[in-house]
């Protein structure tokens, strides 16, 4: 590993990291994922290597959520004990990730005519599938409660599994629910592989807890960002260990999701909930669309399809394309919402008194004289 | 006028115990299933509630309306038979849906396991093993449905006056002796508390009033009701159908006077006494308009207070129907409740700000409160004024303290003084040093990082074990410091934007 892993930054990509980061934060405090699933393939468009942009992402999760973290468990919506069982296997699936990142970063380049194509084709492809299938659910989700069909998440899961009871069951008091060990164990394994290898573990984290252990969505999200601090420290352990974590990049994007983290968190309160779920998995689905573009320019660099080399600016244009657009659109959706929530709050008249009580008003003052 | 809920096992004896009582207090019993059956028969998805808590499905914002609206039910029922002469409830927490009625008798009826299956066996007919894992499972699912939809556990003996084992006592005899315990001081009716029911049923009729409503249906309110005094706030994106609020409140009798108020969240503010010339109140007043929220008030009556000025008397045997002395009002307490304790003054300056809220009169000094704050959650920050004036300074600011830590385990939100309001929650020139001071060491974090980006990445990226330990440990400290000092700046700035 030396510097040739790192690229350079010049004032107008520093520029375009900030961007991406406020876009990643607004996301984040809007959606309450990490945001990694915008800012990681927006690194990759800028140039800078798939696993680096992972690395760097995966530092900057850790310290926000270190930050984050602290306000979900004064609200009491962590369940400590089920975060750190999760640990013990998702500590591991990082490690799998990282060797299997290095794997790919070194060895998949033997073919390749540009520097960590391989490693770059292995994210974009675990990126692709794991959250079509995440947006599409959601969209899913969207159109059944629309239809007033099924309110909730199915329980076949967690019905399944309390039936056949894998022993030792573990009891976790906050959560109020029993898990057998393995199911746990499975799942952290699982959430800390993919944090480590796109940096988007919360999106297989909360649905784990939601879907297969049966824990309420506060809770799951609570436990996930507590559980996130972790995988991010030992994310960034491990990817420092291997000298793939550009601290630049970390700091830059926390410029940017820091501020955005607030305006997000805010849109919630002024936002339908319905409209959230909306724009989160069209936004998802966008920056899937945007890293399945960009793959066969990583398949040619790899020698795998024969097409000209000089097709690959289109498609790596027209992936930077998409998702800025897709950023940019959820964004500017949600700063509108924000904004006119703001200037409204201003103008409002909060207290309307009826004309029964024509009374509101002088009831009171009555008791007062 | 006495209200008993007894809190019961399924296929224990609680039933029976409660019809006992009912009969030898000659009040009416009513079991939650009567209740079930009737809010089903209103149009409330009770079955549909109860699958998707036990279910632990996604619970959406009309199923959290439905949950309130049962409750609201379920409020309005005891409410109604108990101001009708008294009532022996048996089900899951029903003194749970009556807050600040202190005088309520909640008994827990416990029975030993293996009558239980008995009785599930003869009356089911079923062999032993699946009778009882059936009773674990709707025990189970009981638990679940009381932590959920109560927020509390339903096996912890604090939650109860008494809990009564059937193990070694009849039925019969179990009803007697609650009988006389029923005849306590500490279950009377006062006039506060009388006062408190008519409250509690006016402000769970305006609730049902609302979720019945076409053209209210979906807005999630929050209601209370003070001397036939309602007080009701919505969320901003449901502003539209709430302007059909006070016409729908115009129906139900009683109502005296409405305050309508708009507010994304809550702030409770606690004292004896209130004085709207106060700085801290209008620092409160500020940080409501920042946050776009109500205040609500509570004056707290301490207990000493109480006892002096809601005295019952207590009743003969058998005379447990006229309990209450509703009728023996001393006129001096009402004069003093009439004075207002400044609640007026406050009120009306908070509704020419746009931020009523609820306000309510608690009795029972700190152990009502904190019991009311526990229950309900939705407040995003709790004040607590001048409380404990009666006592000398030194003795006030310990109780005080006191009174902040415990009310701090009951909420899920800050519970500060009101000393703390601005230095926590205002943007006051400490704030812009502390701003600056974050701002210039974010921006020399940048400078020095971006002016040695070659040495930096080449530490970062060298192969010598020692080294990567050092750069791990620089990883490591790095990251959560530049997140801490441009999180602190970001957040100092949204707080000037009023933007939190």
């Amino acid at each position: 590993m030396g510097l040739e892993n790192f690229t350079e930054i010049t004032w107008t990509m520093a520029a375009q990291v900030v961007v991406l980061g406020f876009i990643g934060g607004v996301l984040s405090g809007f959606i309450g994922s990490g945001g990694a699933f915008f800012m990681t393939p927006g690194m990759m468009n800028l140039g800078v290597l798939g696993p680096v942009a992972v690395a760097s992402n995966i530092t900057h999760k850790f310290g926000k959520a270190m930050v984050g973290s602290r306000r979900h468990a004064d609200l009491g919506n962590v369940d400590k004990k089920l975060s750190l069982f999760m640990l013990i296997t998702a500590a591991i699936g990082i490690r799998i990730a990282v060797t299997v990142m290095e794997f790919f970063f070194e060895k998949g380049d033997e073919h390749s005519t540009t520097r960590g194509a391989g490693a770059d084709l292995y994210i974009s492809i675990v990126f692709v599938v794991i959250l079509s299938v995440v947006s599409i659910a959601m969209l899913r989700d969207i159109i059944k409660s629309r239809k007033n069909q099924e309110k909730g998440p199915s329980t076949k899961i967690v019905d399944f599994l309390n039936r056949i009871k894998l022993h030792p069951m573990i009891y976790f008091p906050v959560a109020d629910v029993r898990v057998s060990l393995w199911v746990i164990l499975i799942c952290g394994l699982a959430t800390g592989y993919l944090a480590g290898t796109i940096g988007v573990g919360g999106f297989v984290g909360v649905p784990v807890m939601i879907y297969v252990f049966g824990v309420s969505a506060t809770v799951a999200a609570g436990s996930e960002l507590y559980l996130a601090m972790f995988m991010g420290a030992f994310g960034a352990i491990n990817y420092a260990l291997v000298g793939l974590v550009d601290i630049r990049l970390t700091l830059l994007l926390f410029t940017g999701s820091l501020f955005g983290i607030f305006i997000g968190a805010y849109g919630t309160k002024v936002v339908n909930e319905v409209l959230i779920r909306l724009v989160t998995s069209l936004i998802i689905l966008l920056c899937v669309i945007s890293r399945l573009i960009a793959i066969p320019a990583y398949l040619q660099e790899l020698g795998y399809l024969k097409i000209s080399p000089d097709h690959n600016e289109y498609f790596n244009s027209a992936s930077k394309f998409l998702l800025y657009l897709s950023g940019i659109t959820g964004v500017l959706l949600i700063l509108y919402n924000v904004f006119k929530a703001y200037f409204q709050r201003k103008k409002i008249q909060a207290s309307l008194i009826t004309d029964m009580p024509q009374t509101a008003v002088r009831e009171f003052s009555g008791k007062a004289t | 006028m006495q209200i008993i809920c007894i809190s019961r096992f399924s296929y224990g004896y609680g039933k029976e115990l409660a019809e006992k009582l009912a009969d030898k207090l000659g009040y009416q019993s009513l079991a939650r299933e009567e209740l079930v059956d009737k809010a089903t028969e209103h149009g409330i998805p009770v079955g549909k509630l109860e699958t998707a808590i036990v279910k632990r499905q996604l619970f959406t914002e009309e199923l959290g309306i439905e949950t309130d609206r049962f409750k609201a039910f379920m409020t309005a029922s005891l409410c109604e038979q108990a101001l009708k002469g008294g009532i022996v409830y048996h089900g899951r927490g029903g003194h749970l849906v009556l807050p600040g009625l202190i005088h309520v008798l909640r008994i827990r009826a416990i029975a030993n396991l293996e009558d239980r299956i008995k009785m599930v066996m003869q009356r089911m007919n079923i062999a032993r093993k699946q009778a009882k894992q059936y009773i674990e499972q709707v025990d189970e699912d009981r638990r679940k449905y009381s932590r959920f939809f109560y927020n509390v556990d339903c096996d912890d003996p604090s939650h109860y006056d008494i809990v009564i084992n059937a193990a070694h006592l009849a039925v019969d005899n179990s009803a007697s002796a609650l009988m006389h315990l029923a005849q306590l001081p500490e279950f009377q009716l006062t006039p506060a508390l009388n006062q408190k029911i008519h409250d509690l049923l006016l402000e769970s009729k305006c609730r049902l009033a609302i979720y019945q409503d076409e053209r209210t249906r979906g807005v999630k309110v929050t209601v209370s009701a003070e001397k036939e005094n309602v007080s009701i706030t919505y969320i901003p994106r449901h502003g539209k159908k709430a302007e059909a609020i006070p016409s729908v409140i115009e129906r139900i009798d009683g109502v005296k006077s409405l305050i309508c108020t708009v507010a994304t969240t809550n702030i409770l503010y606690i004292q004896e006494q209130f004085n709207p010339e106060l700085p801290s109140f209008q620092h409160l007043v500020e940080i409501a308009a920042k946050w776009n929220a109500s205040v609500g008030l509570i004056r707290l009556v301490q207990d000493d207070i109480e006892k002096e000025t809601n005295e019952v008397i207590s009743p003969e045997f058998n005379t447990a129907k006229d309990v209450g002395g509703i009728l023996d009002d001393e006129p001096a307490v009402e004069r003093k409740e009439e004075s207002g304790y400044g609640m007026p003054e406050t009120i009306n300056k908070l509704i020419q700000a746009g931020r009523a809220g609820a306000c309510q009169t608690i009795h029972g000094g700190m152990k009502s409160l904190a019991n009311k704050i526990k229950q309900e959650q939705n407040y995003s920050l709790v004040v607590v004024g001048d409380v404990f004036t009666s006592y000398n300074n030194l003795i006030r600011k310990r109780l005080k303290r006191d009174m902040i830590s415990t009310l701090s385990d009951q909420a899920s939100a800050p519970v500060i003084s009101t000393d703390e309001i601005e230095e926590q929650y205002l943007f006051r020139p400490k704030q812009w040093i502390m701003t600056v001071v974050y701002a210039l060491l974010s921006s020399l974090m940048l400078f020095l990082v971006f002016t040695n980006q070659h040495e930096i990445l080449e530490f970062l990226s060298q192969s010598e074990d020692w080294n990567r330990v050092l750069a791990i440990i620089a990883v490591t400290i790095f990251a959560p410091l530049a997140a801490y000092l441009i999180g602190e700046f970001s957040h100092n700035i949204m707080k000037f934007l009023k933007l939190e």
